[in-house]
Formats: C-alpha cells, structure tokens, sequence
C-alpha cells in the first residue's frame, strides 16, 4: 500500500478531466453535426453550398435570445425554429429555385453576399456588444460524474444531437420523403422525371436544412456568447466537416463533425491561439489520404 | 517474335455487381488497324476506357503498349508513352481556336505536326475559329485531330463518325487509313458504320455482352453464324 | 509590341495623374483604390484562367500584409527580406493548399478558400502575443524602404504612383502570361480537364501555379497595404475583404485581365458616394455581389468588350 498513494489519488482525476473533455468534445461536435447535416441537405438537393448557413445560426440564436428574453427559453427555441424553416422556404423559392439552372458559382456568390447581408442586419438590429442567454431551469444543474460535476444543459445538447443524427436517418430510410431526398442526392435529373414535385421537394428540405441551422443557433445560445460573427468560426469548422465527411454525405458528415469536434476541443484547452488550425490541417491530411473524403456521396 | 503494339490481358470492369468486361484480352500488332465491334452494350466503349486509362479502380487487368506495362499510367502518361484516344461524345475545347487546341496538343507530343494534321483534316479553313463556333461534323474532325497530332504509336478512334454523313465517314475513314499507313500508326477502332470498318479494317474483335465473341478478318467474321446471332438477338437499329 | 506601348502609356498617364489632381482626398481614394484592384485583380485572374472562385483571397491579402508588420515591428529580418518573405510565404502555401483542395472540384474548393482564410483571422484574433488581436499591430517601419524614403509610400501622391506602376507590372505579366502556351494550357483545363489530360498534360500543378500566382498578387497587394497604412488588424483577414475583392472582380468582369481593376474603380466611386452609409457597408458589399452576378454576369469589361464587338473591333 506503501508506494501507491499519490499515483492512486491522481489516477480518477486524470480520467475525470478527460472524460470532461471528451464529453466538451461531444458538445461542440454535436452543435457542429447539426449545423453541417442541414449544409449536406441542402448541397444534395440543390446541388449548391448555403454560404448563408453561418448567419442563419446566428440569426437562429438571436431570434432565441430576443423570444427568450420575452417568454422563456423553450417558447424562444420553439419560435426560432420556426422562422428559420420559413427562412429556408423562402430562401429555397427566391435564390436557389429561379438560379437551378446557372452554375452552381452563381448560387454560391449570392449566398455569400446574402452572409454579409445578414450579418450586417443582425448588427443593426440587435447591436455590437455581447449578449448572453441562460439555459432554462430546469436543464440548468450539474451532473456529478466519476469524482466530478459536469452541466446537465451540456448533456441535453449532446442528446439533441443524438436525437436529431437518428431522427434523420431513420427519416432518410423509411419515409417517402427521404426516400425521394436519397435518391436526389445521388441523381437528382431522374428523381425529377419520376413525377416527384421537386420544387416541394427542395423547399421542405431547405427549409428543414435552415431550421437545423437555427436549432444548432439557438441551443449554442447559453454556451457561447451572441455576436454577430458569431457564425463565422462555426461556418469554418462546418465547412471542413462537409468537405472531410465528403461532399453529399451524411454518414462522413457524423463521423467528421465527431473527430473535429474533439480536436477543435483538445485545441482550445491545448493551443488555444491556433485551434482554429487545427480542424483544417487534419482535413488536409485527410484529403491528401482520400482525395474524396472520408465517404462516397450519397451514403 | 514481334512485340505487340498494344495489349490487354484479362480486362475486367465491374459496376457494383454488373461485369461490364469479363476478363477480356485483346493483341494488337504493330501497323494493322482492327476494327472492335459488336451489339450495344457490349462493352466496347468500356474496353477503349479501360485501355486508354479512364476507368479508374473499376477496372482490373494488364495493359501494355510496345512491351512497356502501362496498367499504373494515368492518362497523360499514357499519352506521353504513345497511346492516344478520340472520344464519341465530341470532346473538344469550345473557346479554343482550332489551331490553338491542336497546337496544344501537338505541344505535348512526340511530333510537333500540328499544320500537316490540320491541312490532312481539312481544317485549314477553320483555324483560327472558336470550336464551339464550327459544325458537328468539323468538331469531330477537330476531335480526331486532337488524338492523331504528333504521331501517336497506337490510336483508339471511339465512333470517330458518329452523326456524320455517309460520304463524311467514307472520307473520314480512308483518311485515317492513309495516314496511319504512312504514320505507322496502329489503331483500334469502334464503329457501328458497317461500310467503314470494312473499307478499313484489316482484322475484327467482335464483343458481345462484356466477353470476346469473335475475332478474324471482316469476311470470315461477317459470316459467324454467332456473330449474326449477336446482332439479330439484340434488338437492332 | 503593342502591348507594351499600351502599357507603358497607361503607366506614363497614371504617374501624372497626381499632378493633375491635387485633391488629398481625392488622391487616398485613388491610392486605396489602386491596392484594392491588385487584390481584385488576382482573384479575378483565378476565375478567368481556372474557373474557380476563391471566397478567402483576403487570407493572403492579410498575411502579406501581417508578415510585414510583424517583422518591421519585431525586427526580424531587414525589410527588404520581409517583403519578398511576405509575398513569398502565402505564395508557397497556396501552392500546397491548391494541390490538396483543387482534386476537389469548384464547389468544395470555394467552401474551402472561404474556410482557410477564416482560420487565418482567427488566428490572428486570437494570438494576441503576437498579433495583439483586434487591436492590430502599428509597423514601425524604417526609415529607409528599397532605397526610397519612407514617405514615398505614406504620401497619397507618391504611393498612387508607386501602386499604379504595381498594378501595371501586375496587369502586364499577367497579359504575356495568358498570351503563353502556359496560359493556353490552363484556359484548356479550365475548358475540358478531361481531353487535357488525354492529349498528354498533368492537370493539378498547372492550376495550382495559377492559384499560387493569384495568392502572390494579393499578398503583394497586402504589402503595399502594409506600407501605405502602416498599421494592420485583423480585418485584413475577414471574409467582408474578400467579398469587396469579389464584388470588385464580379462588377468589372473577369475576361479582360484589366476587368477587375476597372471593377475597383468604380467601387471605390461608389463608395465615395455611399459616404454616411458605409456603416452597413457590408450589406452594400453583399447587396451589390447579388445585384451584379444575377443581373450582369459578364460584369463591366465583359459589356465594353461587348460593345466593342458590335461597333467591329477586335477584342482580346
């Protein structure tokens, strides 16, 4: 018994500490997953990348804040959601129905200026400085894990990823309407021809890419603080996620969103001038492995 | 012992669970011009894909060309070790001029013989025009050209007449006849133009359904009772 | 020939510019403007000869500009060395990003450029030991710059001129570039990559010396940023740059190598207008791209050279 004491005391902490971390890890990869997942709709129905996607998180988290602030949390993400799916509707109908048929560049270019639009907008409307919104009361405890406490808001994040990465894949595999966007993702000329109304199609599934987007917002909410960049450094690690999971997949999207998630984390408590590095080099390196990405398209 | 232009041994190209080729091998000897044809479907175009490295990790088998193994060679090493293609779908550079595109290409070649293709191809005239503003039938000149500039050591021509008038590929057909026998070109050639493969051709590859059905001169294979079977068994044109 | 009469008349008539217009304001506009088109000058010569869209062109405009502060501040190296590391860096690292990222296709490229650039700004936000974050660094450049005094590039009448002769070099090289067989072989990719490769060329290191090529004009641009304002912040970095960079290319079109420098002069114009309302500039940045790339593809240039054609002269 003589020699083991210090070793024996510092053991549980060090696995507390990296189960903190990995579930930290969790969080931001389940934020990222949710965020990234709407980006691959959206490209494997329209065929283009949402540039907007980072200021329809920050708008998302906005509106939860302002809604929020007026009749609690829940009515906040509730109503947020909402908007953003009537923002991704209307986003569908105005920018990328009536361009389908340009290069997708086109649609890329105007997206990208709406991004600055927004982020401009949310600015004017809500202000420069930073704001900040409290998970709600009753998610609002800790958890007391393995010698240490971890908060119950961050687990229920991690679940609504759970949920929402199973949602989807079962809503991919059995409905009509998932049916449908499957087989658009991987040829989107025939599914046109088989009678399917594709306008209604792509609306529902930009609409539910947008809504995403806000949800991912809107629950980041109580764990960063609102500005209106805020969307920026998200938009950057959600791309990487699209790209390394593989452009179109769903799959590669988790499994990305997942192992960047971590790294972002080991980053930010490890180097934390240079983390937003990190999630670019290991895509480097991957795509230097797999020119493609992690997964074929479609998957 | 002469060695072979070009050979391919045991091809294979799958799609998921569909065998487009099936272990095909095909020898090619130096200066003739065989004529590869078959029933659509076949898998005639895959074959000349697979040859001419554009099949990717699909496809399995040995190439080589004049004894040298080019089974690892992307495609622009495969043009630099002498294996030229044209393709079916014309597959031209639009905004291009004529005489800048095959100069392009005869850049890159064993020989820079851009003006003698040109005039040979009768494009004279177009040179200095955009490909995207000439004719089908000029483009797929252009198209051919690009394949035949510099002299390669072996062609594969995929239905270089293909939308071309009878009197077009007629022409066409006898010109290449022309300058491979003066170029000592070797090719390999897909048609379903029956009159030009056999103006042409010295020798036959008839393939059906991803195997070799038949291989001989035009006369012999003509008269295959299989090979007619071939034809007739697949709805026809 | 010709080609260099043209130029050296557009560069003779821009030196004496200064002369003519003796308006300050008049003439830190000009100067703003003319680093601003050599900026948009290199992502519009990526879109022309690559056909591909860089959305993160300010990531090399900002470090030029960065590696110059730094190390005029820091006293790394003599200037002389910084500058040609500061357009030689971001040079190099374009030409390894582009041999990753351009297997990818136009689409996953762009997202990418975009992705590589934000990383770099925050980089740069959060490093404050040697960034000094959204504060920015103040360059305590020397006295002495390649021979020239300081001044020459702190006065707005100077430093237009010394741009305006950058931007010609820029706009000449570029224009005996594209005149090459180098450059017939990357319109030729850009055009069909496929038929490139099967009549005998490699396609990737082609298209990543463009991107290279186009990386070291908008960190040269970023240098003589550096230079004139002495002073660099984050901001050199941020997407809104890249977006001016892109409205700038989009307005004035990017056929003509010239296109998008005429693109940044009439921005600069509207901005002049715009006066109280650059506070929502950004959303006039992103209102404009929209405007422009659905109503005007072709862009500035691209209606002159139309326009020329239909009057019978004969377009580049």
């Amino acid at each position: 018994m003589a020699g083991a004491g210090p070793l024996r005391a510092a053991r549980p902490r060090l696995v507390a500490g990296m189960l903190i971390q990995l579930l930290n890890g969790l969080v931001y990869g389940g934020l990222l997953y949710i965020l990234a997942v709407g980006l691959v709709l959206i490209f494997g129905l329209r065929r283009v990348v949402n540039f907007a996607h980072g200021s329809l998180f920050t708008v998302g988290a906005y509106v939860g804040f302002t809604v929020t602030s007026v009749a609690g949390f829940w009515a906040g993400l509730a109503v947020s959601v909402c908007v953003l799916t009537v923002i991704g509707a209307a986003l569908d109908r105005f920018v990328f129905r009536p361009l389908q048929d340009e290069d997708p560049i086109v649609t890329m270019l105007v997206t990208f200026g709406l991004l600055l639009v927004l982020e401009d907008a949310v600015r004017t409307i809500w202000g420069k400085e930073f704001l900040t919104v409290q998970p709600p009361a009753i998610l609002s405890g800790v958890v007391h894990l393995t010698g240490t406490s971890f908060p119950v808001y961050r687990l229920a994040v991690i679940g609504v990823a759970i949920l929402v990465a199973g949602g989807l894949s079962l809503w991919l595999r059995f409905s009509r309407v998932g049916l449908y966007v499957r087989a658009s993702s991987v040829d989107p000329l025939t599914t046109g021809m088989q009678g399917v109304d594709t306008d209604r199609l792509s609306a529902t599934v930009v609409a539910i890419g947008a809504g995403l987007a806000g949800l991912s917002g809107t629950i980041a909410a109580p764990l960063l603080a609102l500005s209106p960049s805020m969307g920026g450094s998200i938009l950057i690690d959600s791309f990487v996620v699209v790209v390394t999971g593989g452009l179109g997949s769903f799959t590669g999207a988790f499994i990305a969103a997942m192992v960047i998630g971590q790294l972002h984390n080991l980053g930010v408590v490890f180097v934390p001038e240079a983390a937003s590095m990190i999630p670019l080099v290991l895509m480097v390196l991957v795509l230097i492995w797999r020119p493609g990405g992690l997964a074929k398209a479609g998957a | 012992m002469t060695i072979l232009a070009l050979e391919g041994i045991g091809l294979t190209r799958r799609f998921g669970g569909f065998i487009a080729l099936d272990s095909v091998s095909i020898a090619l000897r130096p200066g003739e011009i065989r004529g590869l044809i078959g029933p659509n479907g076949a898998g005639k175009s895959t074959l000349m894909d697979v040859l001419s490295g554009r099949a990717g990790k699909s496809a399995s088998g040995r190439v080589s060309l004049f004894g040298q193994d080019i089974t690892g060679f992307p495609a622009w090493q495969r043009r630099r070790a002498g294996l030229a293609r044209s393709f079916q779908k014309t597959n031209v550079f639009p905004d291009l001029t004529v005489a800048a595109q095959i100069g392009l290409a005869a850049r890159a070649a064993e020989t820079n013989n851009a003006a003698e293709v040109i005039d040979a191809l009768e494009l004279s005239a177009l040179a200095g025009q955009r490909a995207a503003d000439i004719s089908y039938g000029d483009q797929r000149r252009v198209d051919v050209a690009l394949a035949l500039v510099g002299r390669p050591r072996v062609l594969l021509l995929d239905e270089p007449a293909a939308g071309l008038s009878m009197a077009e590929s007629l022409n066409l057909a006898l010109l290449l006849r022309d300058l491979a026998a003066r170029w000592q070109v070797t090719v390999l050639i897909v048609e379903h133009d029956m009159e030009v493969i056999f103006s042409i051709c010295s020798h036959l590859t008839v393939l059906h359904l991803g195997r070799i059905l038949a291989n001989g001169p035009p006369e012999e294979v003509r008269a295959m009772p299989e090979v007619i079977t071939a034809y007739l068994g697949s709805s026809a044109a | 020939m010709i080609r260099i009469a043209v130029f050296l008349a557009a560069g003779a008539a821009g030196a004496l510019l200064p002369n003519l217009f003796g308006s300050p304001l008049l003439l830190t506009l000009l100067t703003q403007a003319a680093i601003n088109a050599i900026l948009a000058t290199g992502v519009g010569f990526l879109v022309r000869q690559n056909g591909l869209v860089s959305f993160g062109h300010a990531g090399f405009f900002g470090l030029g500009a960065y590696i110059v502060a730094l190390s005029a501040t820091n006293g790394w190296m003599p200037i002389g060395v910084a500058l040609l590391l500061a357009v030689v860096a971001p040079t190099v690292l374009a030409l390894l990003l582009g041999a990753a990222m351009l297997r990818l296709g136009g689409v996953a490229f762009s997202m990418l450029t975009l992705a590589v650039a934000q990383a770099f700004y925050e980089l740069a936000l959060r490093w404050r030991s040697l960034a000094n974050g959204d504060d920015g660094i103040a360059a305590q450049l020397p006295d002495r710059i390649l021979g020239l005094d300081l001044s020459v590039f702190q006065q707005p009448g100077s430093m237009f001129v010394v741009c305006w002769i950058v931007l010609m070099l820029v706009l000449f090289g570029l224009s005996v570039l594209i005149a090459s067989p180098f450059g017939t072989l990357t319109l030729a990719i850009r055009e069909n990559e496929e038929r490139a490769r099967f009549i005998g060329y490699r396609t990737l290191l082609p298209r990543a010396a463009i991107y290279a090529l186009s990386a070291a004009i908008a960190a040269l641009a970023g240098v003589l940023f550096a230079l004139y304002n002495g002073f660099v912040t984050p901001n050199v970095l941020y997407w809104g740059l890249s977006g001016e960079a892109l409205v700038m290319a989009v307005v004035g079109g990017t056929r003509a190598v010239w296109g998008p420098a005429l693109g940044a002069l009439l921005f600069f114009l509207l901005k002049n207008v715009a006066g109280d309302l650059t506070e929502h500039w950004p959303a006039i940045i992103g209102g404009t791209l929209i405007i422009v790339t659905v109503l005007l593809p072709r862009g500035a240039s691209g209606s002159i050279a139309l326009l020329m054609q239909r009057m019978g002269v004969r377009t580049a």
